[in-house]
């Protein structure tokens, strides 16, 4: 669904809880008189588990594309053996081809990528823009961090990632 | 850590793998040890509550935390188990006290041992933790000790500097600092091969700070410099490949540089081992 210029998607598991609790509003009002009488405010609620995500995946869109010009014009692009934990907090674009992707049905992706000098866990905090596939080469704009914030090796948070047409 | 003479610096010493094997080995003995001997007092009517297991579970907690905790390669789950143990075995719960709690959370931890052992890699030594320098690295400085003697203080101080501005992405300042040593045709605290090595990172740092691709022409090391260099292109190899190499041997170069020229510099260079590291086995 597109509101503005923001695709919003919600996650699979939204889309399960709130089938999972529609079933049950609908079992335990055909048993119960009493939830029955509860419907006017249950519906509404219900519906809510859907709203609520769509919200924050479009708040949390809309954050980055507006973030993304900003990195467009501070990235610098390097290889992917230049990252390293002394660049911590650098914003970097990288270009190189997908090998896994994990998390994408959660809107919280995370796609391992390679060049010619290594490969890289990029992580998202929210859906990408276009759904990336294994063995699409794209280009990636982030900021460097440690996979666990204080520790761990560095990865980069991803702002944009976009297909490139490298033929 | 037990130090390990003579022998490859990042491999753990005898002692110190007797004691991880230990530590693997008392994640199981406390966890199911403990439940074992609470069963047999249970059993027996010496006591009549299940502390003993909880108390093994949460010992076998924190050596499990500790182990992944000296890993370079670090597993968040086995870290944060000693505060599960905390939340299951000594806050307060409404939960009737049982052996069924402590069995399926020993279960759980010794699945995670398992897992910290093959998926996590081996347990730290002072190389890879950036006490000491190790591997390939060590041996690289160690040759390239004597043809760098005569590098003077100053030069050996930008090379390092030049060095660690560029593992932190701050090519400008690295072009900067590289100018200070070649553009003004003061090398002679350096020699050829060195001033060369500066020039090269000079050239990919300009490129880099603009982001600019790879030129046609381009600097590389002269083949009379090949004894000093710590990588050699294979044959076969194309212009993308030389390019990046003449980087990777210029960095490498300033890290020897830095490190047997300027002894105060050695803990900037000890940090961004990982880094050095990088560039030699890639």
């Amino acid at each position: 669904m597109k509101i503005g210029n923001v695709e919003v998607k919600v996650s699979i598991v939204a889309v399960a809880v709130f089938v999972f609790f529609t079933i049950f509003l609908l079992f335990a009002s055909v048993y119960s008189p009493e939830v029955r009488s509860q419907l006017i405010w249950m519906i509404p609620a219900l519906f809510l588990l859907l709203v609520i995500p769509m919200a924050l995946n479009y708040m949390s869109r809309s954050e980055y594309n507006n973030l993304e010009p900003i990195y467009e014009a501070e990235a610098k692009t390097v290889r992917i053996k230049l990252i390293n934990e002394s660049m911590v907090g650098k914003p970097v674009r990288i270009e190189g081809v997908v090998e896994r992707v994990y998390f994408q049905f959660l809107n919280r992706p995370q796609y391992l990528v390679a060049d010619r000098s290594g490969a890289i866990s990029v992580k998202m905090f929210t859906s990408s823009n276009e759904e990336i596939k294994v063995n699409d080469v794209v280009e990636v704009l982030g900021q460097v961090i440690k996979r666990y914030i204080v520790t761990g090796d560095p990865v980069v948070n991803c702002v944009s990632i976009r297909k490139i047409d490298k033929s | 850590m037990a130090e390990n003479p003579g022998g490859d610096p990042d491999q753990l010493t005898q002692s110190d793998n007797r004691i991880h094997l230990g530590l693997e080995l008392a994640v199981p003995l406390f966890s199911f040890g403990g439940i074992l001997i609470a069963f047999l007092l249970l059993g027996q009517g010496y006591i009549q509550s299940f502390r003993i297991a909880a108390a093994g579970c949460i010992i076998a907690s924190f050596i499990l935390a500790y182990l992944a905790w000296i890993r370079p390669k670090k597993d968040i789950v086995a870290l944060t188990t000693p505060m599960y143990s905390i939340i299951f075995f000594v806050l307060p719960t409404d939960m009737i006290p049982d052996l069924i709690l402590p069995i399926l959370y020993a279960i759980s931890l010794n699945i995670l041992l398992v897992r910290l052992k093959y998926r996590f890699g081996k347990p730290g030594t002072a190389v890879s933790m950036g006490k000491e320098l190790g591997g390939s690295l060590k041996t690289y400085i160690d040759q390239t000790r004597e043809p760098l003697k005569n590098v003077s203080p100053d030069t050996a101080h930008n090379a390092t500097l030049a060095f660690v501005r560029f593992a932190q992405g701050d090519y400008a300042k690295v072009a900067r600092i590289s100018e200070t040593v070649t553009g003004n045709g003061d090398t002679a605290g350096c020699d050829q091969c060195l001033a060369r090595a500066f020039s090269i990172v000079k050239e990919h740092a300009a490129l880099l700070d603009k982001s600019l691709p790879h030129p046609f022409t381009y600097l590389v090391f002269n083949p009379e410099h090949a004894d000093l260099l710590a990588k050699h292109l294979p044959p076969g190899q194309d212009d993308d490949h030389e390019f990046y190499l003449a980087l990777d041997n210029a960095l490498l170069l300033l890290y020897s540089a830095g490190w047997n020229g300027s002894e105060q510099d050695r803990p900037h260079l000890l940090s961004r081992q990982p880094f050095a590291q990088k560039l030699m086995s890639s």
